[in-house]
């Protein structure tokens, strides 16, 4: 390896590392206590604090989110990867879990705060 | 091209030079499928973590033949792939293009530069692009800035991933120059 590889990994670690405290930095915003739930079937807002389990129709069959002690999870999804899943259990304002085979997106904090109504695709 | 009068000769040596190129680019692109055929059918254990492996072929077509069949290879390495495997023009047709032409593109720039990488170093900057503009892709097709916090993991990834392949490619193109197929 030459010396522009050893930059450009160590360029690449450090974006790595940077990433994540900067995008937290910039979704940052007032606490929430709810979760937006985005699917092919329209949008919802369901409580953080409520426990429930819902069942998400998707573009490619059922996501099913569990909401409990303020976070929200997806526990099952008919999505091929499986990424929604992995990603855990979000609560911060800001945070996400996207399903993209499902077409299906959990946003704490609900609605857009990018001055934005919609998005038109 | 030179000016001097074309004998039979050098008019049949032409011909097969662009006769070993087509074959190439089409071994390459057959290549490009298989590897994408396989990698969509590992399971990834890791959300976010591919292990990239149709971008030895490009890295190879863009050493050995150039910018343009690379992309080539490339592009429709994703639409023969997402064919095969029912996901063209799905959801995630946007991420596998999105991720597809980065790599391109850094490649490419990273082999026209005047810095000088290895082939190693041109494979991490393919992989690294190719994540980077997926999580960009994805964060904009679900309004969602959050999801780019899961980056950091994959870009790790991408490196380790990306060194991989490069080795292969340079081993690939190795074998490739003992053969005369490439001019560099």
């Amino acid at each position: 390896m030459t010396r522009a590889d050893w930059i450009l990994a160590f360029a690449i670690v450090v974006l790595a590392v940077l990433v994540g405290p900067a995008v937290r930095a910039a979704t940052a915003s007032a606490p929430s206590s709810t979760v937006g739930i985005a699917g092919p079937s329209g949008t919802s807002e369901v409580s953080l604090f409520a426990e429930s389990e819902l069942h998400v129709a998707g573009l490619d069959g059922q996501v099913v989110v569990v909401v409990k002690d303020g976070t929200a999870r997806v526990v099952d999804s008919s999505c091929p990867d499986r990424v929604c899943i992995r990603s855990g259990a979000i609560a911060h304002p800001g945070d996400a879990i996207v399903c993209i085979p499902n077409g299906v997106t959990l946003r704490i904090g609900g609605e857009r705060r990018d001055g934005l109504d919609a998005v038109v695709r | 091209m030179d000016l001097m009068p074309l004998s039979a000769n050098t008019v049949s040596a032409r011909a097969s030079a662009a006769t070993r190129r087509v074959v190439l680019g089409g071994v390459l692109l057959a290549g490009a499928c298989v590897l994408g055929l396989v990698e969509a059918g590992v399971a990834s254990s890791l959300p976010g973590v591919r292990l990239g492996l149709a971008n030895i072929a490009v890295l190879v077509a863009l050493v050995s033949l150039g910018e343009g069949p690379a992309l080539a290879v490339s592009i429709l390495r994703v639409g023969i792939v997402g064919l095969a495997t029912g996901s063209l023009f799905g959801p995630t047709s946007a991420l596998a293009i999105a991720g597809a032409l980065a790599a391109w593109a850094a490649m490419a720039l990273a082999l026209r530069g005047s810095v000088r990488f290895s082939l190693v170093g041109v494979s991490i900057a393919g992989s690294a692009a190719h994540v980077t503009a997926q999580f960009l892709v994805a964060a904009l097709l679900a309004g969602a800035p959050g999801v780019l916090r899961l980056a950091s993991f994959s870009l790790l990834a991408s490196l380790l991933f990306g060194i991989a392949t490069g080795l292969v490619a340079r081993l690939v193109i190795s074998r490739l120059e003992g053969s005369a197929a490439t001019g560099r």
